[in-house]
């Protein structure tokens, strides 16, 4: 982009390489102020190059832990988004988003460093007025009910896909302070309101996405970014989780577009996330959250074959920082990780039961289903025809109550039956199974208060 | 440094300048690529560089003279990333060169014949290599590393000039494995998808002209993409026939597709010798050979745990991490040799107890739970042929091939 080349002819004007005392290794750093050097980085390295292309490379992926200042400029992020970690769902066209997110990118720097003044959650002048007049309040907004009256207390300020930063005054865009107390606004809402979830959520989807562009547009980067994207994942981590609950009866195709929106916005937020994290990195650590939230990518993605090519989990481990590996929360997810893939049912539910947090297990709920399938399909399998499963076991393996076993079986196309003593079975090598159809049920699963506990 | 004057630069200056026009003109693309081949630090792109600091005024040179001032657009950015580059001005240096490549590839469109073919090589992997070293300038003083991004764009317009039907369209699958290096690289492995499905299903493309070495670096690149997507079968294929058309004498080469064939080759059952682990230096996957050959679970997740952060790196981790259930395989079957020596007509039924205690002597701990878990399993995924019965907690083996072998085939899903 030529706004970015400019810039950087500005900043590194072409010098005389003979005139005065500038040496080489000053030519950079004159107006910058790196905050960290390392040796003879900057000084290149003077072996060498092999005449030819040796043909192949390593395959190793560039160690990840060159450490890097605060970054300014939008352009990196967006950049950094495109290069630093790819995700599940259409990359590319995530990588648009993001930059409509960051706003026009070459305008915004305009306002990089700028600090909004907004003292609302929502701009008092021209949007509040505009949408009372409009009646466009969500139902959370209107003041006693009133669609064309709202409130400095209950209006928030809506996401807007086509601004042009050109028109947005700095009274129109919230500090960070404000950001913080809507964002805490938002989350109270979530659990204190009366409103079915998928209004709710809609509500929280759209205004936490405003809270985003605010963000960017004043170029805030740091820890406190980080303490705020953690929160909004966790809206999408637990809607992700809330609206399969919700999905049933006549709402339940509306429901499935809003889970299907919701997933794509989780990934760009932890996508941002896991940017912001790397920028900043110190030297070899990493932040307090960061093995849980990136166990939560594992987790959603654990069917990395339904990812598209090329995004596999494989590829996504590369770049995975190694504190972050050997984190709990990170060796936790691999183990699920590699249960699933091994169908190993039996430790993958004694594990989760015994060690997911709350948001770990709503990201990986919509698995635990489909191996619950595959559980009873391996036992009728691979059974003895003249011992039945006793349901009460298998109640017990897969972590679900027992007339749930029982009606999931049902499901499977599978009868129970009753032994001599009374107590029901599975009788096996029943020759139709078939995979449940998906949203046929909802299942609950035995250990869940306990994991609630971790919230 | 010796000392240069001023007139022993104007020499330096005119004779590149000399032999740039003379090669263009008579077509000689030896003499050529030599002139444009930076980081091959020759002595006498150095001392160019050098008379080029000192006389400062080299366009004028240029534009004095019809014979150079044709080259002007190629040779004045060229010139002015000799300059930086000898400065250790990388960022500028990239800045300069992907200007001269852009004019380079103006000219060479114009250019009937394949003849300069092996200076745009030498372009497109100068433009890799430069970008990569500017972008390591800019993460040393905290900006973002944007360059080698801009250099995977610069090489797919290099494609597309290539892509035609004239004879320049053998430099296409060169260009790719550089791009190939690129988003590798970048992490952006995505993108490789766009020029393979080019590659691969455009009619100008024949993929048995393309040079020998190019192939080899293909088919090694697109083979390690379908270990990634768990393809195991084209993996199989492709970086086999790498190592088959590979160099025999290029040691490091063999090794880097051994590295991503031995993880497949295993997945599907075949094991290397330990003379050729040796021989490449892929001790790393000597202890789970072992591990396969012994039926020791703990010796595999030892040999996982040892070499974590190299698999994780080279992103085979997860397919070995799967070989566990071979490993259960191998367990299964050499407890069922030693109840056949026992008593041959029992030898078909196995406690799972009897498995506990296999495992409790690996040192590993498992519950009647999960024996039957990974029993129905193995049964599942055809490695153990028979059933489990739950109330007497036995296995039942068939009398016939209890222990599928994997054939070549991957464990089916």
């Amino acid at each position: 982009m030529e706004r970015r080349q400019k810039n950087q002819q500005q900043q590194n004007p072409r010098r005389n390489p003979l005139s005065s005392s500038s040496s080489s290794s000053s030519s950079h750093s004159s107006n910058r102020k790196s905050r960290y050097r390392p040796p003879n980085r900057a000084s290149g390295d003077a072996r060498a190059r092999h005449r030819e292309d040796s043909g192949l490379d390593s395959g190793d992926a560039t160690t990840w832990d060159e450490p890097r200042s605060l970054a300014r400029s939008i352009d990196e992020r967006a950049s950094a988004a495109g290069t630093r970690s790819s995700m599940g769902i259409r990359e590319q066209q995530e990588q648009h988003q993001h930059h409509q997110d960051g706003e026009n990118a070459r305008d915004s720097r305009e306002f990089a460093s700028a600090v909004g003044t907004c003292p609302y959650m929502c701009p008092g002048m021209g949007e509040m007025a505009q949408r009372e007049r409009l009646r466009d309040l969500a139902v959370f907004e209107r003041l006693h009910g009133n669609p064309a009256k709202t409130s400095p207390e209950l209006a928030v300020k809506k996401f807007c896909r086509t601004i042009s930063t050109r028109h947005v005054q700095l009274s129109d865009i919230r500090p960070l302070s404000v950001l913080g107390s809507t964002l805490d606004y938002l989350m109270n809402l979530m659990n204190s309101t009366p409103e079915p979830f998928e209004t709710v959520h809609d509500f929280i989807f759209d205004r936490t996405r405003s809270i985003r562009q605010d963000l960017s547009m004043q170029d805030i980067l740091d820890k406190r970014a980080i303490h705020m994207y953690e929160k909004m994942v966790n809206f999408h981590v637990i809607s992700h989780h809330k609206l399969r609950l919700s999905s049933s009866g006549p709402n339940s195709f509306n429901i499935s577009s809003l889970h299907h929106l919701n997933m794509e916005q989780l990934a760009k937020v932890l996508t941002s996330l896991y940017n912001l994290y790397d920028l900043n990195r110190d030297h070899n650590s990493m932040h307090k959250n960061e093995p849980e939230y990136r166990s939560l990518y594992v987790l959603l993605c654990l069917n990395s074959e339904s990812l598209p090519e090329g995004e596999r989990l494989s590829l996504w481990f590369r770049r995975v920082p190694t504190p972050v590996i050997k984190s709990k929360e990170m060796t936790f997810a691999r183990r699920i990780l590699r249960y699933f893939r091994t169908d190993n049912y039996k430790c993958f539910f004694s594990t989760i039961a015994a060690e997911a947090s709350y948001l770990q297990y709503c990201a990986l709920e919509p698995y635990i289903d489909k191996v619950r399938a595959l559980a009873v399909l391996l036992i009728n399998n691979g059974g003895y025809k003249l011992h039945p499963y006793p349901i009460a076991h298998l109640s017990n393996l897969l972590m679900m109550e027992e007339s749930e076993v029982e009606s999931f079986c049902i499901a499977c196309g599978l009868e129970t039956s009753l032994d001599e003593q009374g107590n029901k079975v599975l009788p096996t090598k029943q020759p139709a199974f078939n995979h449940p159809k998906a949203g046929h049920g909802k299942y609950g699963f035995s250990g869940f208060e306990n994991i609630c506990r971790t919230l | 440094m010796a000392y240069l004057s001023m007139g022993e630069a104007h020499r330096r200056i005119t004779d590149y300048l000399g032999r740039f026009s003379d090669a263009v003109s008579s077509q000689d693309v030896a003499s050529l690529k030599h002139l444009l081949s930076l980081s091959s630090n020759s002595p006498s792109l150095l001392s160019l560089a050098d008379a080029l600091n000192l006389f400062q005024d080299a366009n004028r040179l240029i534009k004095q003279s019809d014979k150079y001032s044709q080259f002007a657009e190629i040779v004045v950015p060229l010139f002015r990333c000799l300059q930086n580059y000898k400065l250790n001005n990388l960022v500028d240096a990239y800045h300069a060169y992907e200007k001269a490549a852009n004019a380079f590839i103006q000219e060479f469109r114009n250019w009937d014949s394949a003849w300069a073919l092996e200076a745009l090589y030498v372009i497109a992997y100068e433009i890799r290599v430069l970008a990569e070293r500017a972008d390591r300038e800019l993460s040393a003083n905290g900006k973002s590393p944007e360059k080698l991004k801009a250099a995977g764009s610069y090489l797919m317009k290099v494609f597309g000039v290539l892509a035609g039907k004239g004879p320049k369209r053998v430099g296409a699958l060169y260009v790719t494995c550089q791009l190939f290096k690129i988003y590798f690289k970048l992490g952006t492995v995505h993108l490789c998808r766009s020029v393979i499905r080019s590659i691969e299903t455009a009619r100008i493309f024949d993929f048995e002209e393309f040079p020998q070495r190019d192939k080899v670096t293909y088919m090694y690149y697109t083979g390690r993409l379908e270990v990634y997507n768990e393809n195991f079968t084209a993996a199989d294929q492709k970086l086999s026939y790498a190592l088959a058309h590979c160099n025999p004498r290029s040691e490091e080469n063999i090794r880097m597709i051994l590295k991503y064939l031995i993880p497949v080759k295993l997945s599907i059952g075949i094991l290397p010798q330990d003379w050729l682990l040796e021989k490449y230096n892929l001790v790393e996957y000597r202890n789970i050979v072992q591990a396969l050959k012994r039926g020791d679970l703990q010796l595999l997740r030892s040999a996982l745990e040892e070499h974590e952060d190299r698999f994780l790196r080279s992103g085979v981790y997860l397919v070995l991490e799967k070989l566990e259930l071979q490993v259960y395989q191998r367990l299964l079957k050499k407890i069922y040799i030693i109840q056949k020596q026992k008593d041959p007509s029992k030898a078909h039924q196995m406690k799972l107890e009897v498995i506990i205690k296999a495992l409790k002597w690996l040192e590993i701990d498992m519950d009647l739970d999960e024996v039957e878990c990974i029993v129905a399993i193995l049964i599942h995924k055809n490695l153990v042929k028979g059933y489990f019965a739950h109330k007497s907690k036995v296995v039942v083996l068939s009398k016939q091939d209890p222990f599928p072998k994997l054939t070549g085939k991957p464990v089916n899903a």
